[in-house]
């Protein structure tokens, strides 16, 4: 046992000391909390709302539930609304022009200028998600995360697309749970996530150490007879004579190369917002 | 030949530890005398007749215990050269042996309790030690590449050099060993020899210990000692050549001309362990006192401990990756 110790004593002090930071920072960010909302204006105290009639009762309870949670913890509303109705009338009465995937856009801004969400002020610091159900024309269900805020600033296209990627795993078969996605990864993007903007596939530890377990069983499966411990020089009287070293330049030859620059874009979700009511907002969405 | 105490009369014999002559028998120090016994395969000492093996130049009478050197395998043509005198004794060897198995994680626990040592063995294993004058030449092309950008073009220059090397590279007593019962791969690993202590053939080294005549002469083996002095002379040509990015050579020729072999002893333990049915043959270095011979393995044990590997890499993985989720 001893011997064993020894043997893993480096691996266990870093494992330790990281399961120390990790426990150390959880507790930190588990204590973080907010000041009391500020927004008196906010027409409703209500965050779920199912027009769409795709969750039970008990499940709409539990997820005001986890919001109200949530926000304590984050500063910001969450709001979740389904819906299962053509948005393409309502969109294109307030904005003519607006695409078939951003109807759901311009619904959840609305909404949420409309009844004064935020955290911090009327239409303040918060996100809202908005799952329309309806088939529109074009045969396709849309979804729109809209951020405002804080949670706006958070927010890049790479994270929203990342949330809602979580939400669309699980939505067709459990939409309670694809919503607890995105309050729990709202949580989680809201309080941390600075070094990575994905997640990284749950699995990757897994594989590595199952790989560190495979090389280190082969190395050591059986004994080597021993090392070769010879140098090159070990025979060599002296130091070896140099008679003639030759370097001669002959030529040189130039290639040039145009470096293409990459122009960003994220296919499938779209930002941008509109300012309607003072509060500007961000967002992306999908489309399934 | 015998070395007979002078005092009491014993088998005189060779220690390493006090390097000198010793007599077990009275302690007597230096007091070994040379007693010739020609060319009877008998032992001078009880007159018993010797089992000798054809390569053997010493052997041990079964009967009396007295290492006889037989006279004409240590004279004329098979007169060594050079002989390292052992500087490890056998009691040193059995400790060096066990502080090996003890560092070895994976060996068994019952492995130095359990296996029985079946033979330990002193021996003056020959070789031959080959001089060579080697000269190296190289002629290539060698390229080195330079990258930058500039705006929105990268630049990559590429330098084209001719490269030459006449070099000579002297080397010293490069062994082979000349005994087909040593395994030629644990002979190469028992290297380096320090040969600062390399002295003058005398019989005395080798009472006391087990001895061999090359059983194969210079020039049989010396593809072998070729191999390691070209292996070397390349590798010392290669530190020569750093510095380019690639290498095209177009000649390289690295020609030896031997100019001397010596015929040398040079001191082997060899132990023997047998464990759970199995031989574990061990090498000592009777100098350097380096090990060679590979101990069995707890499969289990390697198992096990992989077990923990594969947890604790898993743990520390996910704990780091939660660390940067969170900061």
């Amino acid at each position: 046992m001893r011997q064993y110790i020894r043997y893993f004593r480096w691996i266990f002090i870093v494992t330790g000391t990281l399961a120390v930071i990790y426990a150390g920072l959880n507790l930190l960010h588990g204590t973080k909390s907010f000041p009391d909302r500020a927004n008196e204006e906010c027409l409703t105290g209500q965050r779920v709302f199912d027009y769409g009639d795709v969750l039970s009762e008990a499940e709409e309870e539990k997820l005001a539930n986890l919001i109200a949670k949530r926000e304590k913890q984050t500063g910001c509303d969450i709001v979740l609304v389904t819906l299962n109705e053509s948005l393409k009338e309502y969109a294109r009465e307030k904005e003519p022009r607006v695409p078939y995937e951003e109807f759901v856009r311009v619904y959840a801004e609305d909404f949420y200028d409309s009844n004064a969400f935020g955290y911090d002020r009327p239409i303040g610091d918060g996100v809202l998600l908005v799952d329309n159900w309806y088939r529109e024309s074009d045969g396709r269900v849309y979804t729109w995360l809209t951020a405002v805020g804080r949670a706006d600033e958070k927010y890049t296209a790479a994270r929203i697309d990342h949330l809602l990627d979580n939400v669309y795993r699980y939505v067709e078969k459990d939409p309670y749970r694809a919503y607890k996605t995105y309050i729990d990864c709202f949580y989680h993007d809201m309080s941390g996530g600075g070094v990575f903007s994905f997640e990284l596939p749950y699995w990757l530890p897994l594989a590595a150490a199952a790989l560190s377990m495979v090389i280190f069983v082969i190395v050591h499966w059986s004994y080597k007879k021993g090392k070769k411990t010879v140098v090159p020089t070990a025979y060599v009287n002296g130091s070896p004579q140099m008679y003639r070293r030759e370097d001669v330049f002959i030529n040189k030859i130039v290639t040039k190369r145009h470096i293409e620059r990459s122009s960003g874009g994220s296919g499938g979700s779209g930002g941008g917002g509109g300012g309607s009511h003072g509060g500007h907002h961000g967002g992306g969405g999908h489309s399934r | 030949m015998l070395f007979r105490c002078k005092n009491c009369g014993g088998n005189a014999v060779y220690s390493p530890e006090r390097g000198k002559m010793y007599c077990p028998h009275c302690d007597g120090i230096d007091s070994g005398e040379i007693e010739g016994a020609g060319k009877k395969a008998e032992c001078v000492n009880c007159g018993a007749p010797l089992e000798i093996k054809e390569y053997n130049s010493t052997c041990k009478c079964e009967y009396c215990g007295s290492y006889i050197i037989l006279d004409e395998r240590v004279e004329g043509e098979y007169e060594p050269h050079l002989v390292l005198p052992f500087q490890i004794g056998m009691k040193r060897a059995v400790e060096l042996l066990k502080e090996e198995f003890k560092s070895r994680v994976f060996t068994p626990g019952t492995f130095l309790a359990e296996s029985t040592l079946e033979e330990m063995k002193g021996m003056y294993v020959p070789f031959w030690l080959y001089d060579y004058k080697a000269d190296i030449n190289y002629i290539g092309k060698g390229t080195k590449v330079r990258v930058w950008t500039g705006g929105d073009t990268e630049y990559t220059e590429t330098s084209y050099y001719r490269v030459g090397r006449d070099m000579g590279i002297d080397f010293r007593k490069v062994p082979v060993d000349a005994s087909i019962e040593m395994p030629d791969d644990v002979m190469d690993l028992m290297e380096p020899f320090d040969y600062h202590a390399l002295k003058g053939f005398q019989a005395e080294y080798m009472s006391g210990f087990y001895g061999e005549i090359y059983n194969e002469g210079a020039d049989s083996l010396e593809e072998r000692a070729k191999r390691k002095a070209e292996n070397d002379a390349d590798i010392l040509l290669k530190e020569t050549l750093n510095g380019y990015t690639s290498l095209m050579p177009e000649h390289k020729d690295i020609r030896l001309n031997r100019k001397e072999a010596n015929y040398a002893l040079l001191p082997v333990w060899r132990y023997l362990y047998k464990y759970q049915g199995k031989d574990y043959p061990f090498y000592v270095n009777g100098q350097t006192g380096k090990i060679i011979g590979s101990t069995p393995v707890s499969k289990k044990k390697v198992l096990a401990y992989g077990g923990t590997v594969f947890a604790a890499v898993w743990a520390a993985l996910s704990f780091l990756i939660g660390i940067m989720e969170i900061l």
